[in-house]
């Protein structure tokens, strides 16, 4: 995970400013993480009250499985899940090929989080041309 | 012997009606029909040209059945977390991460509140209403100030204007 954080030092300092700007509008978010569906991170930002177990490719990629059966519900296709933990909650979009993964506090605004999505799409629309091929 | 007897017996009187060793396991329609086709040798050609496509036709939709009924099922089993091996998380990171360079995302402008001096105006707006004591408080406070103000008054007992040199 260190060595992952060296790389990380070399994503575009735009997109990270842009990332934190976005952690920081919303009050009790500590993670933004834009991965593959097996977990791999592309990009993310956090601040030190992120829990190093939810950012952990093993945790993230439960998510692709998840909404793949989820959507098999009879619903239509699933979009995002949002799991509430005791001191956490997790939102997930599915933006395939790219996952969304908001981690926050139990007590902030969902639908702030929520609200993100139409702040992001532009910067995942550019994303995925990095991650499809890989 | 008495199987034998009634196998040449039933092979006798109805050839191909009674299971023998030739006879087809699964019930084959076309098969049970073409007994002996009596035809020319450009006619197998057709007949193999026709007969084919209908094979592979049957055989992909039974696939498609497959595929769709695979695909509708909730596999609970399926959702066992494959772990990548750390080689292969690294280098994938390090791949997306130069394309990423590579790439020159272009970020949208973020200034999307009005309320640009207040970091998180939400938490201004949405915090908790005033105490009814302490606006209440604060309400008699400016109805006894405005009072006061509307009271006051200037009692002159002197004159305004006063010789300086008398």
């Amino acid at each position: 995970m260190n060595i992952l954080c060296n790389f990380f030092d070399f994503i575009p300092k735009e997109l990270k400013k842009f990332l934190q700007g976005l952690l920081s509008r919303v009050d009790g978010l500590h993670s933004i993480l834009i991965t593959d569906r097996d977990g791999v991170p592309a990009v993310h930002v956090a601040n030190e009250k992120a829990p190093d177990l939810a950012m952990r490719a093993s945790f993230l990629s439960t998510f692709g499985m998840a909404t793949d059966q989820g959507s098999k519900l009879g619903l239509g296709k699933n979009n995002t899940i949002i799991c509430m933990y005791s001191s956490y909650q997790i939102v997930q979009m599915n933006k395939l090929p790219l996952v969304v993964s908001f981690i926050a506090s139990h007590d902030c605004n969902t639908g702030h989080i929520l609200d993100l999505e139409k702040r992001i799409d532009p910067v995942l629309n550019q994303l995925k041309n990095a991650v499809a091929d890989a | 012997m008495g199987c034998c007897y009634s196998f040449c017996k039933d092979d006798g009187s109805q050839q191909g009606g009674e299971a023998n060793e030739r006879t087809h396991l699964l019930a084959d329609p076309v098969g049970s029909n073409t007994s002996i086709p009596r035809v020319h040798s450009d006619d197998y050609v057709n007949q193999y040209q026709n007969s084919a496509p209908k094979r592979t036709d049957e055989q992909s939709a039974l696939n498609r059945i497959l595929h769709e009924t695979a695909a509708n099922i909730i596999d609970v089993g399926a959702l066992d977390s494959h772990n990548l091996e750390q080689h292969e998380y690294i280098e994938r990171s390090r791949t997306y991460i130069k394309r990423i360079e590579t790439s020159g995302i272009r970020v949208p402008d973020l200034s999307f509140c009005l309320l640009k001096d207040i970091p998180a105006p939400e938490k201004v707006l949405a915090s908790a209403t005033l105490n009814p004591v302490d606006k209440d408080l604060i309400m008699n406070f400016l109805h006894n100030s405005v009072l006061a103000l509307e009271n006051v008054q200037v009692e002159h007992k002197e004159d305004l204007v006063v010789p300086f040199l008398s």
